[in-house]
């Protein structure tokens, strides 16, 4: 995950991607640009709002214990978020966006041809990039309250998207016998997927890929 | 209560012994049904002790004698109710002739309790996740019971060309992503017209496209031929 690294009291002028934690600004006045420092704090928040739910889960989740993995005053939370759910849309949207991210980019250098490479190529991606984002994994995989309906749409659109990017990967194939199938199949790739990562080993949920793969593929 | 037939009978076993009988047995029964019904009609963050009470009737002191709280009322009302349910859906596809007619039959009474108790069935199939542990727990060791009882489809496949270990697993996920998809849109009436489409996820799963399409075909036919049956509902 890309994060702003500040730490040691530097003015940064530019982002730098690293693997460590989300770590707090160093207080007091430290001349850093107050864009740069709300820019860190999002980045926190999000990454803050995926921990609290792999911790708590969608019954007990609270924004007091985001803001407390962020390391972030309440008020800081309320500048950048109008609630809890906010924060976590934001968080689920731009994981979102890194997942498919990835999968494009693995399908991408391979030919149109070969469609079960592509397919492949982008599952074992996405259970990659799963894997190394443990926390992740769950926020993307499990279901939302229905009653947060924004949140609601956003996994919806994240299947419509997977879904079309099955079908579009296995379009060299010929035309997929039903409609709306991929849906059911990206539907059940996630049941699969959010059972394996709420037990906690990434590794299990990386070893899914040839059986994923096969069931993605077994009645297209 | 609108349970599947079956399920009644096998209700004794899903409570805890010696918590079943007289008043206080009715009293702890009325409360988890009260949870699941709040929770499904208000979501389960929203639910509190008062609504459930609102649901179930009774004191607040006697929901306390049978539970810790909204939580601990929620996790056994859930072990209770989806005990219940498996063994109903097992039986359903225990008493069909054949692999596909057991799936189908199974798939049938789910969607019968669901579209008779919609609030129950979103407590069941969207809320428990919500909840997460024991409840979820819970649902993790009855989606595994279905998935091997869906698993028999192996008797019929050459071991050469069986398919991935996960597949029952992944049919199941799928039924039940497609459940929780209706109930949480409010609409579970639509899940009749997915019969077809689950079917040929579920036999496309195992024995590939052609069995895919035949196993469609029937359940298309089935529902045209006995739709009103089914659903209860003249078309």
């Amino acid at each position: 995950m890309t994060e702003l690294r500040l730490i040691g009291g530097a003015a940064v002028a530019e982002p730098a991607v690293v693997e460590a934690p989300p770590v707090r600004l160093p207080p007091g006045r430290h001349g850093i640009p107050a864009d740069i420092v709300r820019a860190h704090q999002r980045q926190r928040l999000l990454e803050a709002a995926a921990a609290a739910l792999d911790e708590q889960g969608y019954g007990r989740l609270t924004a007091a214990r985001v803001t407390e993995l962020a390391g972030v005053s309440s008020r800081t939370f309320y500048q950048h978020f109008e609630d809890l759910w906010a924060c976590l849309l934001a968080a689920y949207e731009v994981e979102a966006g890194h997942l498919c991210g990835e999968i494009e980019s693995s399908c991408a250098a391979l030919s149109d041809d070969d469609a079960r490479a592509r397919a492949r190529a982008g599952i074992a991606a996405a259970l990659g990039f799963l894997a190394e984002e443990p926390a992740v994994a769950r926020l993307l995989s499990a279901e939302p309250p229905p009653q947060i309906a924004a949140l609601a749409a956003a996994r919806r659109d994240l299947v419509e998207r997977l879904s079309a990017m099955l079908r579009d990967a296995l379009a060299a194939a010929g035309p997929t016998p039903l409609p709306g199938l991929e849906r059911r199949l990206v539907a059940a790739a996630l049941a699969l997927v959010s059972a394996r990562a709420a037990d906690g080993d990434p590794e299990r949920l990386r070893a899914l890929e040839p059986e994923l793969t096969e069931l993605l593929l077994a009645s297209l | 209560m609108a349970m599947p037939a079956r399920a009644s009978a096998a209700r004794k076993d899903a409570v805890a012994p010696g918590e079943n009988d007289g008043a206080a047995g009715d009293v702890r029964e009325r409360a988890m049904e009260g949870a699941l019904v709040a929770c499904g009609e208000l979501g389960y963050r929203e639910t509190s002790v008062r609504a459930i009470l609102e649901q179930s009737g009774g004191h607040r002191a006697q929901f306390y004698k049978h539970f810790q709280s909204k939580e601990d009322c929620f996790a056994r009302a859930y072990a209770t109710w989806i005990e219940r349910l498996c063994v109903s859906l097992l039986e359903a596809a225990a008493t069909a002739p054949g692999w596909e007619a057991g799936v189908r039959e199974a798939i049938v009474r789910l969607f019968q309790f669901v579209t008779a108790r919609p609030a129950i069935g979103r407590a069941l199939f969207v809320e428990v996740q919500i909840a997460g542990e024991p409840a979820l727990a819970r649902h993790d060791a009855v989606v595994e019971r279905l998935a091997a009882a869906v698993d028999s489809a192996r008797a019929e496949i050459d071991p050469a060309e069986a398919p991935p270990e996960a597949t029952g697993a992944f049919v199941v996920g799928g039924v039940e992503s497609c459940v929780a998809e209706a109930l949480g849109a409010g609409d579970p009436d639509r899940l009749w017209d997915a019969l077809p489409e689950l079917m040929h996820f579920a036999a496309g799963s195992y024995f590939g496209k052609e069995a895919a399409e035949a196993a469609f075909e029937r359940a298309g036919e089935m529902l045209e031929r006995e739709r009103a049956r089914l659903t209860g509902v003249e078309r």
